[in-house]
């Protein structure tokens, strides 16, 4: 049966951005599927603790559908790449019969989020 | 008297699910040293509060949220 998942993918910050597209793209085509997968380059950040010596890493949100037999592959995979500091796959969960949040939404959001920083300082 | 019971702040912000991937909504309910705010101070609902608990927990694991802090850091 096929499942919408979400991935996050944490690479390490040296790599070339090219490296990190081509990896994806490795990655992505065990899953054997041919649905389009949605991506969200976060980019560089700062990690929340140094993981190693790596205090900076590129965060990558991954959103796909693919039958659950292929994902053990896929993981081991994940697991052996050095490049990979660290990866999450979960079941991407949102609550029943709610749309996803749209680019609107989370836009809205993010304005107000910047609004409550404001109101702090 | 009984006081009036706190507003759950998670169904008071429209939140639909609780993202993992949202450290800024999460911050609001760990304390300066990284726990996890108890729901006796924060006033989160029993739901609310397991799925934030988990939310916490996996935003850990991605080092976007702190497991400890110390106290002086901040």
């Amino acid at each position: 049966m096929s499942r919408e998942y979400e991935a996050v993918y944490i690479f390490d910050a040296g790599l070339e951005d090219t490296a990190i597209a081509e990896k994806l793209e490795k990655y992505h085509a065990l899953l054997g599927t041919t649905a389009p997968i949605t991506l969200d380059h976060w980019g560089r950040r700062q990690l929340a603790y140094k993981i190693g010596t790596k205090e900076t890493a590129y965060y990558v949100v991954a959103r796909f559908h693919a039958d659950a037999a292929a994902l053990p592959e896929f993981e081991r995979a994940l697991k052996l790449d050095d490049g990979v500091i660290r990866y999450l796959v979960s079941v991407h969960e949102h609550e029943l019969g709610a749309p996803p949040m749209t680019e609107e939404q989370l836009a809205a959001r993010r304005a107000r989020d910047a609004d409550d920083d404001e109101d702090e300082e | 008297m009984r006081r009036s019971r706190k507003v759950c702040p998670v169904t008071e912000a429209g939140i639909r699910f609780i993202d993992y991937k949202d450290e800024r909504f999460l911050s609001r309910f760990i304390t300066d040293t990284g726990k996890i705010l108890p729901s006796r101070l924060s006033g989160v609902d029993a739901r609310h509060q397991r799925q934030l608990a988990k939310a916490i927990k996996k935003a850990r694991y991605l080092a976007l949220l702190p497991y400890t802090r110390s106290q002086s850091a901040q």
